[in-house]
Order: structure tokens, then C-alpha cells, then sequence
């Protein structure tokens, strides 16, 4: 490690600093966009499940229903749900916004998103054998695991994981607890039992695949096939943008990875380094950031989980000018750029050896 | 009344109330009842992934009614007037869903402040009669220096078209005229803004049987709020007897001496309404119980915070959970989460350095001092992150 714990301390205290100045000045500016999004969110869905509908008058109708529709669930999982089940907007106060009362569009119960994504993943950040979400006990994307025979194929894996990506997401617990499959590991504390999981996976799910496939075609009436075929499309578009948008701020060429004995009893400022090493940013214009949810700065999400996400943008150049200062690389490129290296990185772990990506 | 045809979410509703009807028997209705709930719930769930439509559709509704509050009912904000320099009286039209109030009450009033839902309870000061004749209410709320919400109010209130407003709630109301002796009377004693509930009383009295005497004690005769109408009350309702105690001149209101004083007046045969800061109410209480009036005859109403301590003495932290109430000693300066474990409870937790959000619940009432901002918090109802919150005074937390 090249940092020394006084230069972690001191790292600490600037990102602190930079963290205060926007959380001291919270108010109508914030609560007005994120309600202004939630309403774009209600139009949306709204208007795109009544154009399928009308697809019966011509089929452009129904595209542009399923294009409203993937705008709504996008909208739903990423600038308003993933940013709000961080609490970033509990400091309103407001029961439909509250991290607490918060429930989304996808196949994942929130309770078990807080569990796994905002506990394990941003606590434990790239650490291997604790985050799971570095490769989701699917794919090798680095050095530190070992070698299987089942890599080989591990883009097509990726694929399908995309495409399933909710479906992903919502199994993601169950399978760190081995409900259904494996061995359970020894120094993994549950605090949520194995039947409370099962009633959130399958109840959620249930409804999900309930609203989507039997409810909206339904009264549909006889234009169901295609209200169903619309919703399965939405729902897939939403999929691959959600997975791509989050493989691109992890598993980009010059993310690092982390060992627990590198970690154990870290400091705040060391934390707060291997937020920088573990993530990384891409570019594109104001809208494009919106429908990532911010997570085109995914830097700065790292640092700043409980921070209201339209200020990544603003605080970005001065993280930046930060990590520059202590010679920590800050990772950002074009979207475009970013996913060629993660679509190389994928392929590159396939098969056995491959840089050390360790930090 | 767009929230009130959510409420009804679909036909649903309205097919078990019939069946509800038709059942009679109260277990069959008590069943059919909550059935009928959890399927409304359920199917809310399933369409919009909330608990209540109204929820969902809120967003799209407050665009004609900016800050209302999902839970609670949306008032118009009909007029307003200074009673006094501090005392802030607006006239409020609920929509018509709100139930209603009976005089003596308080209700939760919740503003948006810079972004953020705000609240505080106040009494009603109007009377019943404003409100069956004019569908309309009136609070009036002391401006509290260092208080936020008067604060909020009293800034923006020539700007503000509603404010949110909760069901009427609490006992503080005249005891029913059967169940008091024909001999007996009523005394009443207000400390500044504690006036509020009680004049709500007054005025909503139609027929007086009782003798009512008022002790009205305040800094100076400037600060007394509906001094006048009191004073017309009195001159017009030869049972009434108004004494107003100016405590700048005469010192503090001696309860038990001037009641002694009295002629004709046995302090056993009275009903006693006590409104103000909790250390007077408190007094005064212990001073009638003392002389041997009994319990069920004295109705206090608190105002104001009690004063809390940054440090010093072990608070009484009164954790709820899943309707199991758990005294917990919560030391000043300690995490609540870490407090509650201590005495045996395991509440949800996950980081404990207040960054994921697991921890987060209801505090019902209390102050808690936030360990990382180093802010102290309101005294009414908000979420708190248990991992980074200390208590700052008694506490009810639901877990």
C-alpha cells in the first residue's frame, strides 16, 4: 500500500469536507427534482401501459407504450429506487420517499437490496470472498479466484445474466445464504431466517410476474398478447440497461480488488481509498447520467452512498482533484470505452491466469 | 376528496363492507373485515408496490396541492391574524373527509419545509360551532424562537396555500354533562398558550348549567390572547368568572389558596382543567391531590418541550416492538442500537456507522441527539437511524 495512515487520515478529512458541503445545504432544490422525477416516473408508466393497449391503431402506439414503460421501470429501480432505499432522501421525511417504507418495480424485495447491496457490497467494496457482487459467484473477473472449467463459457453466462438481470438481483441472497443449494459457510452471520427469505423472494416475485403477465394482459382483453409481449420487453430492456450501467462502474480493466487481511480493521480513510480503486465513472450528457441514476459516477456513489445523487456530477471534479493528489488512479472514461474493457475483462478471465488486478 | 375515493381502492372495499353488513355477528364482520384489508393491501402491493394507491398516485395529485402530506388530510389555509406578538392564529378548511373534533382536542399539523415534512401538534382554539356552520378550524400557535416549525409558519404564512393536518386526537375535553353532579363546578387554569384548548371549550359551551372559573395566567395583560372575547364572555355569562393573574405584578397563581378563598366553593366538588408547560401542570396537580381531590377530576394538558439534557442522568428509552413495550437505559452519548442490545433486544442493524440504513425506525416522541451531525432532534414522530442516535430525553421508539 502506498498511502500512509496519516495521508489516509488526511484523505478522510478532504472527502468529509466535500461530503459536508453538499449534505449542509440539502433542501427545496433536491426535494423538488426527486419529486419531479417520482412524477415523470407515475407519467410514464401510466401512459405507457395505456398506449400498448392502443397498439390496435397502429403498432408505433405500442412501441412507444413499451419505450414509456422501460423508461418508467428504469427511472423507478435507478434514480428514484436504488437512490432512495440508500436513504438519501430520508432526510424529507416523506413516507413515500423514506428508505424504510421504499418498494420497487422489480423482482428484488427491498429489504433484501439493503441487506445485500447497501451492507455487504458497499461495506465490504471489492473485497474478495466478503462482496459478492465482484462477480456474483458467477463469473472470474479477476486473478484471485481459481480457475474452473464453467469460465470457459462465462460471456454467454453474462448474457444470460443480463437478461435475467432482476431475476439475478433477487436471488442474489439466497444464494450467499445457500437456501436451496450448497453448503452453508461457516463465518457468514445471517440475521434474516431461511423461511422470511423465501416468503420475500417468492411473494415478491410473485406479484411482479402477477401484475406483468396476468393482471395488465387480462384487462387488456383482446389485446393481451401484446400487452404481455410488451411488458416482457420492457421489463428486458430495463434488465440490460440496469446490468451494463453497473458492470461498466465495476468490473471496468482497472478496477481493483482487495484482500481481507488488507482490510481488517481498516481506517475510515482506507475505506474511503478502496471506494476510488474499486469503482469507476463514465461520461455522457445530462439525461444520460438521469436515466443511470447517477451511477455514471458510481466514484462518487461509493464515497457518497447517503448523499442525494444529482450532486455526484457537481462534487465529481473535486474528488477528482483529490485522488490527483494522493496519486489515487480515478477511473473514467466514455461509456462506450468502458464497456469494450468490460466486455474484455469478462473474456480475458475465461480462461485461466490474467493480470493481478490487486490493489 | 380524491384521497378519499383512493381510500376506497376499487369495488373491493366496498364488497366486504356489504358483506360486513349482511354478517351481523361481530367475530364474522371483525374477520370478513380484516380480510378484506389485507386484500386491498395485497392487490395495492401487486399493482404499484405500495401499501395504499393513494400512495402511488400522490405525485400526481400534489401537483394541484403542493406539500400535502400522504397521510394526513389537506387543509386550506383560509385566513390568518396575530393575537399577540408571539401568537400566531390561522383559519384552516379541512377537506371533507377529516372527522371532525370535539373542543379541548389537538391535532398534528405537518408543513414542507426547505424540502422536508415538518410537524408539530397544536390545539384547536375554535369553537365546535365554526366548524358545523363553516367547515372551518382554527389554531393558534405561540412563535417559538428557537422552534422550527413556528418559525416555518410564521414566515411563510402569507405565501402558503395548505397545510397537512392529522385526525383530532387526545381526552383533554369537557367531562359529558350527565356524569357531573348538579353542584358541582368547574375550574380551569391556562399558563400563556395553554389558553388555546380551553377557549376552544368555552366558546363551544351552548348551555351553562356550571359555574366555570378561568385562571388565565400570564406575563402581562399584552400577552393575553383572546383577552377581549374572555372578557365579553364574562360580562355576558354571569356563570363564568374570569381571573386573569398577571405573574409580573402579582408573582406565580397560588391554585390552592385562591380556591380556598372562595365563597361557596368546596375544591372536592370540582372538575379541574389544567393547560400549560408541564413543570405548572405538574405542580398544580399535585397541589389539588394533596388537598384530596381525586385523580379522575383532574385533565391536564402539556405544551412546550421538557427540558432535556445533553448529559447527566440515564434516559428511559420505551422500545416498542411488535406491541411488547421494553424499558431500555439508554446513557447520554450512547448509540440507542448499542443500548438495545445491552438489554437483550436485537433490533435490525447493519453497518453501525450509519451508512446503510438498515436500523432505521420510528421514534414516536422524545429527543435523540445524532451522534455523527452532533444535531438534536424535534420531540414529535420521526424516522431515526438507531446506530448513530443517542437519547437527549425519554424516549418511545417502535422497533
Amino acid at each position: 500500500m502506498r498511502l500512509t495512515e496519516q495521508q489516509l487520515s488526511e484523505l478522510a478529512s478532504e472527502l468529509d469536507q466535500v461530503k459536508a458541503g453538499v449534505m449542509n445545504q440539502l433542501g427545496d432544490k433536491e426535494a423538488r427534482y426527486i419529486r419531479r422525477m417520482l412524477l415523470t416516473q407515475r407519467l410514464s408508466a401510466i401512459s405507457g401501459r395505456i398506449l400498448m393497449v392502443l397498439g390496435f391503431l397502429t403498432p408505433w402506439l405500442w412501441a412507444l407504450g413499451v419505450a414509456l414503460l422501460a423508461l418508467a421501470k428504469i427511472l423507478d429501480n435507478m434514480e428514484i429506487g436504488h437512490n432512495v432505499l440508500h436513504g438519501q432522501y430520508d432526510w424529507m421525511n416523506d413516507p413515500v420517499l423514506h428508505s424504510q417504507r421504499f418498494e420497487w418495480d422489480i423482482a428484488c424485495d427491498a429489504g433484501s437490496w439493503k441487506r445485500t447491496h447497501n451492507f455487504e457490497h458497499h461495506t465490504y467494496t471489492n473485497i474478495i470472498g466478503k462482496d459478492r457482487d465482484f462477480g456474483y459467484g458467477l463469473l472470474r473477473l479477476s486473478n484471485d479466484f481459481r480457475w474452473r472449467l464453467r469460465n470457459l463459457w462465462q460471456f454467454v453466462t453474462y448474457l444470460v445474466l443480463s437478461t435475467l438481470f432482476q431475476w439475478g438481483v433477487s436471488y442474489h441472497e439466497l444464494a450467499g445464504e445457500r437456501v436451496f443449494f450448497g453448503k452453508k459457510k461457516p463465518d457468514r452471520i445471517n440475521s434474516v431466517s431461511h423461511s422470511d427469505l423465501k416468503k420475500a423472494f417468492f411473494g415478491k416475485g410473485a406479484r411482479q410476474l402477477f401484475k406483468d403477465y396476468v393482471f395488465f394482459p387480462l384487462i387488456a382483453g383482446p389485446m393481451w398478447l401484446w400487452v404481455l409481449a410488451g411488458n416482457l420487453l420492457a421489463n428486458m430492456i430495463r434488465n440490460l440497461w440496469t446490468s451494463t450501467v453497473i458492470f461498466c462502474g465495476h468490473f471496468t480493466a482497472d478496477v481493483h480488488t482487495f484482500t481481507q487481511e488488507q482490510c481488517e480493521g481498516e481506517s475510515r480513510g482506507h475505506w474511503y481509498y478502496r471506494q476510488i480503486l474499486g469503482s469507476s465513472n463514465f461520461t455522457g450528457p445530462r439525461w444520460f447520467h438521469r436515466l443511470t441514476g447517477h451511477l455514471s459516477c458510481q466514484i462518487e456513489h461509493h464515497l457518497f452512498p447517503d448523499m442525494p445523487a444529482l450532486h455526484y456530477l457537481t462534487v465529481a471534479p473535486q474528488v477528482r482533484a483529490i485522488a490527483k493528489k494522493y496519486g489515487i488512479a480515478y477511473n473514467s472514461g466514455s461509456f462506450l470505452r468502458q464497456y469494450a474493457t468490460v466486455v474484455a475483462r469478462i473474456i480475458r478471465y475465461s480462461f485461466p491466469g490474467g493480470l493481478a488486478t490487486r490493489a | 376528496m380524491y384521497f378519499h375515493i383512493l381510500e376506497v381502492e376499487f369495488n373491493l372495499f366496498l364488497v366486504y363492507k356489504c358483506a360486513l353488513k349482511l354478517s351481523g355477528r361481530t367475530s364474522v364482520s371483525k374477520t370478513i373485515s380484516l380480510w378484506g384489508q389485507s386484500l386491498c393491501r395485497q392487490f395495492s402491493l401487486m399493482l404499484v408496490n405500495q401499501p395504499k394507491l393513494s400512495y402511488y398516485l400522490h405525485p400526481l395529485l400534489r401537483w394541484s396541492k403542493p406539500g400535502v402530506h400522504p397521510d394526513y388530510h389537506s387543509a386550506r389555509i383560509v385566513d390568518f391574524r396575530w393575537e399577540t406578538d408571539q401568537m400566531l392564529s390561522v383559519w384552516l378548511e379541512p377537506v371533507s373527509s377529516w372527522a371532525g373534533f370535539t373542543p379541548g382536542q389537538h391535532l398534528l399539523v405537518t408543513m414542507m419545509h426547505q424540502g422536508r415534512y415538518i410537524s408539530r401538534s397544536f390545539s384547536i382554539s375554535s369553537s365546535a360551532a365554526l366548524f358545523t356552520q363553516q367547515k372551518q378550524i382554527r389554531i393558534s400557535c405561540r412563535i417559538q424562537p428557537q422552534g422550527e416549525f413556528t418559525q416555518a409558519l410564521a414566515a411563510g404564512i402569507a405565501t402558503l396555500p395548505h397545510l397537512s393536518i392529522s385526525d383530532a386526537m387526545g381526552d383533554f375535553v369537557l367531562v359529558p354533562q350527565a356524569d357531573t353532579a348538579p353542584e358541582e363546578s368547574i375550574v380551569m387554569v391556562a399558563a400563556g398558550s395553554g389558553i388555546t384548548p380551553l377557549w376552544s371549550i368555552l366558546s363551544s359551551i351552548r348551555c351553562w348549567t356550571l359555574p366555570v372559573v378561568l385562571f388565565y395566567c400570564v406575563k402581562n395583560a399584552a400577552q393575553a390572547a383572546f383577552l377581549a372575547e374572555l372578557k365579553l364572555l364574562s360580562a355576558k355569562q354571569p356563570l363564568f368568572d374570569l381571573q386573569l393573574i398577571e405573574t409580573q405584578q402579582t408573582g406565580r397563581l397560588n391554585l390552592v389558596q385562591q380556591l380556598q378563598d372562595r365563597t361557596n366553593f368546596s375544591v372536592h366538588k370540582a372538575h379541574y382543567y389544567l393547560c400549560g408547560p408541564a413543570v405548572m401542570s405538574r405542580q398544580y396537580s399535585e397541589d389539588l391531590t394533596q388537598q384530596g381531590v381525586a385523580a379522575a377530576a383532574i385533565h391536564t394538558e402539556l405544551f412546550g418541550l421538557p427540558v432535556a439534557a445533553s448529559e447527566g442522568p440515564v434516559k428511559q428509552a420505551l422500545m416498542i416492538q411488535q406491541g411488547k413495550v421494553i424499558s431500555v437505559e439508554a446513557a447520554a452519548g450512547v448509540p440507542l442500537l448499542q443500548a438495545a442490545e445491552q438489554q437483550g433486544l436485537s433490533p435490525r442493524f447493519g453497518c453501525r456507522i450509519g451508512v446503510c440504513y438498515q436500523c432505521v425506525c420510528q421514534k414516536k416522541s422524545g429527543q435523540v441527539l445524532n451522534l455523527r451531525t452532533g444535531q438534536i432532534s424535534g420531540d414529535g414522530p420521526e424516522q431515526i437511524q438507531l446506530c448513530i442516535s443517542a437519547a437527549y430525553s425519554d424516549l418511545q421508539i417502535e422497533l
